[in-house]
């Protein structure tokens, strides 16, 4: 130790790391409670839906999805450069890329019992969700994931709500018995209820206008303006609360506690929420249940073309042997939704905890927090494609061998 | 299901991309990749087969060389010995013979000498007899029958010849 410490390349590291170290601490978000804050953010608005980017038609692309293409591109852009030339002796990515394929080969032939190629139907599904899980993983911790999008406007935010809103006060009416509204009155009602339900809603406040924005560095959770500091909510004219609302300019600078005019600044900027044009595929349901769906069919099929489809679905519909037998069936084919439950969620649960772990990190020590973070999500990654794959190859081997005391009692 | 976010439409997106990416990749990934492993392992384990014969016909053929010098150097030694037995009996043969020979010619030598002496001590008793008898004649005086008193003679001749020898 005292011999590394007398390094000097090693000392001067030791000193910068510590240094950062502190630099993060004081300009993050435990330093901005004693006035610093330097360095610091807003935390990025997380909802569990994947967020819409574009429309194509009249379909919304959500922005996992465009991460998903990415990621298959630079999967199929990957296999391409491995295998456009290939040579006996292998050199670089073919080498990377054969070094996968081969592991898996071996893993799925012991698994499906060790005769050399036993695991050969289970590998291209196997290997492909684990290469495609992977890479999406993988990507979702990219710098600008989540983090570079659409400045979503105030009045976009309440419009969405806006409709939920009118549902309801409709429903409520004639529920209680009250006469309907007409369509002015009925949206001036809904406006007012929505703006009071989200007083105190948090934007981001923008600098720059036009197509760009970006918020500077220090400007953290408390210099975010709600949207009473946007929308003077209580004013009777209808007609100046749309105004403001359409604006979406700071009104009054958001209040702190100990320095009233620290954000006066911010007054006239543009509030709203940024709307991230990437986002890691794996932290959209869909996307997991979309490779879940396909992993539990697989196996499905696997089973019914090594079992035939009577002896296959045998163990789920088990008829005259007792009621006791046919509620096992049951369970066996409940169990075959868990699994693709289970797949579903596992992935997207370590993902979508990742991607926030990163955020809060990114939060609380800007500068160096989330290196350690990245490299434990990186591994998070590949442990739960590894996974994933892995539990496919298994669940289709065991649907593949038959169970055992249905050939017994066939036998009888 | 709203509030978590599930959507009808967003999560046909979703299925419908995820099935599309899985065609593609199955048919640049899995395809390529697959085949280019398998045919890896087919041919290593063909070149492992072919290097395993070619040191199992390395090893035989070297086997059979072994198997052929030692033939060889066999068929070697008995040649030499055999010529050396040849050898060794032709020596002996012509040992046998030249021995025989000479003891031939020694046998014939020696019957030629004891000839000739038989034959020069015949002719000098015979001129000596003549001379004995001529001698005598003298002596005598008188003519002696040679017939009849040759006898006499030879033995007289035996006598002097038996003094002579010894």
């Amino acid at each position: 130790m005292g011999r590394l410490i007398s390094n000097p390349k090693i000392l001067a590291l030791a000193i910068i790391g510590f240094a950062a170290l502190l630099i993060s601490l004081a300009g993050g978000a435990l330093g901005s409670a004693f006035g610093g804050g330097f360095l610091g953010g807003p935390i990025p608005h997380i909802q569990l839906p994947a967020e819409k980017v574009f429309r194509v038609a009249s379909y919304d692309v959500v922005n996992t999805s465009v991460m998903f293409w990415a990621a298959g591109l630079l999967l199929v852009l990957i296999a391409w450069l491995a295998t456009r030339r290939m040579k006996e002796v292998p050199t670089g990515l073919q080498n990377l890329v054969e070094t996968i394929v081969e592991f898996f080969d071996g893993t799925a032939d012991s698994v499906a019992g060790g005769a050399r190629h036993a695991g050969r139907r289970f590998l291209p599904l196997v290997l492909v969700i684990f290469l495609v899980v992977l890479i999406a993983n993988w990507l979702g911790t990219l710098p600008g994931v989540g983090t570079i999008g659409r400045i979503e406007p105030v009045e976009e935010w309440v419009n969405h709500r806006l409709h939920d809103e009118e549902a309801a006060i409709k429903q409520s009416r004639k529920d209680q018995g009250l006469p309907l509204l007409g369509d002015a009155d009925l949206h001036e009602t809904a406006l007012r209820e929505t703006l009071s339900k989200n007083a105190s809603e948090k934007f981001v406040v923008f600098s720059g206008d036009g197509l760009f924005g970006i918020v500077p560095i220090g400007r953290g959770e408390d210099a975010k303006a709600s949207l009473r500091d946007i929308v003077d909510i209580d004013d009777p004219d209808i007609h100046r609360v749309e105004d403001d609302l359409h604006a979406g300019l700071v009104k009054r600078p958001p209040v702190t506690e100990n320095d009233p005019d620290k954000y006066a600044s911010l007054v006239g900027n543009r509030a709203g929420i940024i709307v991230p044009f990437f986002r890691g595929a794996s932290t959209d349901l869909n996307t997991t249940l979309a490779i879940a769906i396909v992993a539990m069919v697989a196996v499905q099929i696997w089973g019914i073309r090594s079992l035939g489809f009577r002896h296959y679905s045998g163990k789920f519909i088990i008829l005259n042997r007792g009621p006791i037998n046919a509620f096992v069936g049951f369970l066996e084919a409940f169990g075959e939704i868990a699994r693709t439950i289970s797949f579903t969620f596992r992935l997207f649960g370590n993902m979508f905890a990742g991607e926030i772990l990163l955020i809060v990190m990114a939060f609380l020590l800007p500068l160096i927090g989330i290196i350690p973070f990245l490299g434990l999500e990186l591994f998070v990654g590949l442990i739960q494609a590894f996974i994933f794959a892995m539990l496919t190859l298994v669940f289709g081997v065991m649907a593949s061998i038959g169970h055992g005391d249905e050939e017994h009692s066939a036998s009888h | 299901m709203g509030g978590l976010g599930i959507s009808l439409g967003v999560l046909l997106t979703q299925l419908v991309s995820f099935l599309v990416l899985f065609g593609l990749l199955y048919l640049v990934l899995y395809k390529p990749i697959t085949r280019m492993l398998d045919g890896r392992s087919q041919r290593i384990r063909e070149s492992l087969e072919a290097a395993d014969r070619a040191q199992q016909q390395a090893a035989s053929s070297a086997e059979q060389v072994e198997e052929e010098l030692a033939r060889a150097r066999q068929e070697g030694q008995e040649l030499i010995a055999e010529a050396r037995s040849a050898a060794g009996q032709f020596r002996q043969q012509e040992e046998e013979r030249t021995r025989l020979e000479m003891a031939g010619m020694l046998e014939r030598a020696r019957t030629e000498i004891e000839r000739e002496r038989d034959a020069a001590v015949e002719q000098v008793r015979r001129q000596f007899a003549d001379l004995a008898i001529t001698a005598a004649e003298r002596v005598v005086e008188r003519s002696l029958d040679k017939d009849a008193h040759g006898e006499l003679i030879d033995r007289v001749l035996e006598e002097g010849l038996a003094v002579r020898r010894n």
